[in-house]
């Protein structure tokens, strides 16, 4: 494992606010790192300060293994695709996807050779000569996404570079970016804060919080163990209770099972009483929430995902008041630090 | 004042300073303010002439101005000019503008250009026309070939100002009151001024500077008592050469920085001379 | 909308003041002043292109015009980018401070040059206090353009900076990302998409220039004649107005024809970008 990028005690604060606070983290080549979380988290500031727009308060980015703390973004040769694209409006598609090789001083048939190349890696060959404003909201952030490329550079760097594509568009280009880093072996750092998108994406996910990172794992790694109630929550689970060996764990919605009052699940599982508070049918699921009782004595709100059709095979009756066990095989508890 | 400031702003950015460009801006930040400073200094001179390092410390030629007859009788020559070519201009302006902004018709842009010409053809030119056809040829007051030459400088700065103002709203938003019941009238007074109002009022506070500040076109047609104030300060300086001149400058900055602060409050230097270059 | 009546009603009386309140008399003044005709006029004209004396004023008309432009873009769009691309909280009151000459009269703001290049000037005396011969200062061409650029400055860096603070920052960002030193950016990215507004203010500035009064009158005097002090001394001293016509003529038709270049450069840049 080689790793590309090298943040050490990266602190930015402006004026009284923190925005990163001392973060330690290693950028691993050829893989797709993603920063995740919700939005003032300091994971754009994270990103600025890699590409060099924004110095550090304190500490030190490393890329290749070179101090890069103080090296404005122009010597950094790192490929940033903006969030609102920032294409130049006075050129054409290929001028900017050339506009970089040019600085580098790449003779011109060499460099015609290299944009058509990255034109043709996002599909836009046919393009070249249009002005920006001439394109799709699609075709522009492809544009954004060769002009870095076609520089070749050390890393990829990509500011929510998905978030004013509409929906089907977000699920095209998902794709596509990954196969283009797969491709292409480039080491690419992508901020988002749509945790769908990072788990879809990345090799390594990055989760972030107030300036620090919260954990850092692969999809798998993240989603099923979430280091703690910040991280469960931001991906997506919604049930927070004590059981006996832990104060604090969850489960998900889709693992919380229902059953009648007073039957319990085999050995070592968790039965809390609970009551039906609201049901919502959502098609396949039927989503179920109740208030139930935990290991301490508190109590807490439980949202259950059910197939529509459980319900009667539980013996159970689906609708508020109804009194029921709410229980959770030991495999699916996550207990969580605090 | 905040000349030195001009140094730290542009250097002392992330990476680095803009050497070329920071020395450019000091330069003319020198070049706008520092004149201005010495105007001031000189103001406060003890001596009969100017002179520097100033002989004493006085106040005696803000005195010796406030009290010179020429001086204020066209101060008020001035502002009353100033006030009724702004009014003037308005009432012809602002009704122009709305319709410019809210009809098509054609020849609509050459009609749009007739009413931006004044600001065109140079000022020098338009006081020696109304001079010879309204005063030599007509025999009209200088007051009233003044009055006709402010106005139509000043419409411009109405039509443009106003129409800006006017183009940022939702042309919907009439139909819209229209369709709540509004009649044309009501639409006019309780949607359509309202919008244009922060429009007028830029309007009103840059017209009222222009012409109260106008040198070119009134020169030529100020008569034997009657006199606007810049005018007059030109012909002083002809004269003579001691400093209430620039106490009477002195004074003139102090009001037209109490204007600037009025004109921040009311709607912002920049939406004021932001209508002039759209 | 409104109906073709109700704006022909709000249009009539601007439109009726306007032609006869100013084109009219500009009209006549260029082409028949009082007593004479547009033949006599011209003939004036074409006397006056063929003076070296004339010549040599309409020469420094123009010849100062462009070098007050030319400096105030070289100045006024580094003020106005600075301030635009700032995020220091002076920028704020720099910018106040660029904009407020806009609202002092020019005769207060030329005669600080007088304090400073009058005989017995600040600049004068440090210099005759260094033991140097005082050199002619006032009634120079240095101090009418001294003078222009100091009134013509504000204009040129609001103009620039309007057109400066709609190039969307992160351009800049990319293309530093890109490999580009701030000065490469600043060649390749500002200014070229700013040039629209940079267009505005050298007209604004070269018209405003070759036709004002106050500064060639206050700094040049009769030494150092332009065409606006010219037209002031045919229409007050010698009253020869076929000749003031004449000059009005020039002045009118380089003025016209600067706003139509700029037009024609404005319209062509915004069909191409």
């Amino acid at each position: 494992m080689t790793i590309a990028a090298q943040l050490r005690d990266v602190s930015q604060v402006f004026g009284d606010f923190t925005a990163v606070d001392g973060i330690n983290l290693d950028i691993e080549s050829s893989k797709l790192t993603t920063l995740l979380g919700p939005s003032g988290c300091g994971k754009t500031t994270t990103l600025r300060m890699l590409a060099g727009y924004a110095q550090p308060t304190s500490g030190s980015i490393l890329i290749n293994g070179k101090d890069a703390t103080r090296l404005p973004p122009e010597k950094r040769n790192l490929g940033m695709v903006f969030q609102s694209y920032a294409l130049f409006p006075h050129m054409t598609v290929a001028d900017n996807v050339g506009y970089g090789l040019k600085l580098r001083k790449v003779p011109a048939p060499e460099r015609r050779k290299r944009v058509a190349e990255a034109l043709d890696m996002v599909g836009l060959g046919h393009l070249a000569d249009r002005r920006p404003k001439a394109l799709s909201g699609g075709q522009q952030q492809r544009v954004a996404l060769a002009r870095a490329i076609a520089i070749r550079p050390d890393i990829l760097l990509l500011d929510e570079p998905l978030s004013n594509l509409d929906a089907r568009l977000r699920l095209q280009m998902r794709a596509e970016i990954r196969r283009i880093q797969q491709e292409t072996g480039l080491t690419v750092v992508l901020v988002t804060h749509d945790q769908e998108e990072a788990l879809e994406m990345s090799d390594v996910m990055v989760l972030m919080r107030s300036g620090h990172i919260m954990q850092q794992g692969t999809p798998q790694d993240v989603f099923e163990r979430p280091a703690n109630r910040f991280v469960a929550e931001f991906m997506g689970y919604e049930n927070f209770f004590a059981t006996s060996e832990h104060p604090q764990a969850t489960v998900r919605p889709e693992n919380l099972q229902l059953l009648e009052r007073g039957a319990t699940l085999n050995s070592g599982a968790h039965n809390l009483p609970a009551v039906i508070t609201q049901i919502a049918y959502r098609g396949v699921d039927v989503m179920v929430r109740a208030t139930a009782t935990d290991a301490s004595g508190t109590a807490v709100d439980l949202l259950a995902a059910v197939r529509a059709d459980s319900g009667l095979a539980s013996g159970i009756r689906l609708e508020p008041g109804s009194e029921i066990t709410a229980a959770i095989r030991p495999a699916d508890l996550v207990p969580l630090a605090n | 004042m905040s000349i030195r400031l001009a140094i730290p702003k542009p250097t002392m950015q992330k990476t680095g300073g803009r050497p070329v460009l920071g020395t450019l801006a000091v330069i003319g930040y020198v070049v706008m303010i520092v004149p201005i400073l010495f105007v001031v200094a000189a103001a406060f001179s003890g001596g009969d002439s100017l002179q520097f390092p100033p002989e004493n410390f006085s106040l005696k030629w803000f005195g010796a101005a406030v009290s010179y007859k020429p001086f204020m009788s066209a101060l008020a020559s001035s502002a009353q000019l100033a006030v009724l070519a702004t009014l003037l201009a308005l009432v012809i302006g602002v009704p122009a503008a709305l319709a410019l902004q809210r009809s098509n018709f054609a020849g609509k842009g050459w009609v749009q250009g007739l009413f931006l010409s004044p600001l065109i053809v140079p000022e020098l030119v338009v006081g020696l026309a109304l001079y010879q056809q309204l005063i030599a040829g007509l025999g009209t007051s200088t007051f009233t070939a003044l009055l006709v030459g402010h106005t139509a400088l000043l419409i411009p700065y109405a039509v443009r100002v106003t129409g800006a103002a006017l183009s940022l709203a939702d042309p919907f938003v009439e139909e819209a009151a229209r369709g709540l019941g509004a009649g044309p009238f009501k639409v006019f007074t309780s949607v359509t001024l309202p919008l244009l109002r922060p429009g007028i009022v830029s309007a009103a506070l840059l017209s009222f500077v222009t012409s109260f500040n106008n040198v070119p076109l009134s020169l030529l047609l100020q008569g034997r008592n009657f006199s606007t104030l810049p005018v007059s300060m030109l012909d002083y300086v002809q004269k003579s050469y001691d400093p209430m001149i620039a106490a009477m400058s002195t004074l003139i900055l102090a009001a037209t920085i109490v204007f600037a602060f009025i004109a921040e409050r009311a709607v912002g230097f920049a939406t004021i001379f932001g209508g002039i270059n759209k | 909308m409104l109906s073709k009546k109700s704006s022909l009603l709000l249009l009539g009386p601007g439109l009726l003041f306007i032609v006869l309140g100013f084109c009219l008399p500009a009209v006549m003044l260029l082409l028949a002043p009082p007593g004479i005709g547009p033949a006599e006029v011209f003939a004036r004209l074409g006397r006056m292109l063929q003076d070296p004396y004339d010549l040599t004023i309409i020469g420094r008309t123009l010849g100062l015009g462009l070098l007050v432009t030319a400096l105030c873009l070289v100045i006024g769009f580094p003020i106005a980018l600075l301030l635009a691309r700032s995020t220091s909280r002076w920028s704020g009151l720099l910018l106040a401070l660029a904009i407020f000459p806009l609202l002092l009269s020019n005769v207060v703001r030329t005669y600080g040059w007088l304090v400073l290049l009058g005989q017995n000037g600040v600049i004068g005396q440090v210099i005759s206090a260094i033991g140097l011969p005082a050199p002619q200062l006032l009634y120079t061409e240095t101090a009418i353009v001294l003078g222009l650029l100091q009134l013509f400055l504000p204009l040129a860096i609001v103009s620039c900076y309007s057109a400066v603070a709609q190039v969307d920052a992160g351009l800049d960002d990319a293309a530093r990302g890109l490999g580009a030193s701030r000065t490469r950016v600043l060649w390749t990215v500002t200014l070229p998409l700013s040039i629209p507004g940079v267009i505005v203010a050298a007209t604004l500035v070269f018209a405003g220039a070759t036709t004002a009064y106050t500064t060639p009158y206050l700094l040049g005097g009769s030494n150092q004649r332009m065409l606006a002090t010219q037209l002031f001394n045919y229409s007050t001293v010698s009253i020869d107005w076929a000749a003031a016509s004449a000059v009005a003529l020039i002045m009118t038709v380089l003025v016209f024809a600067v706003s139509g270049v700029s037009t024609a450069l404005g319209s062509r840049k915004g069909k191409t970008s």
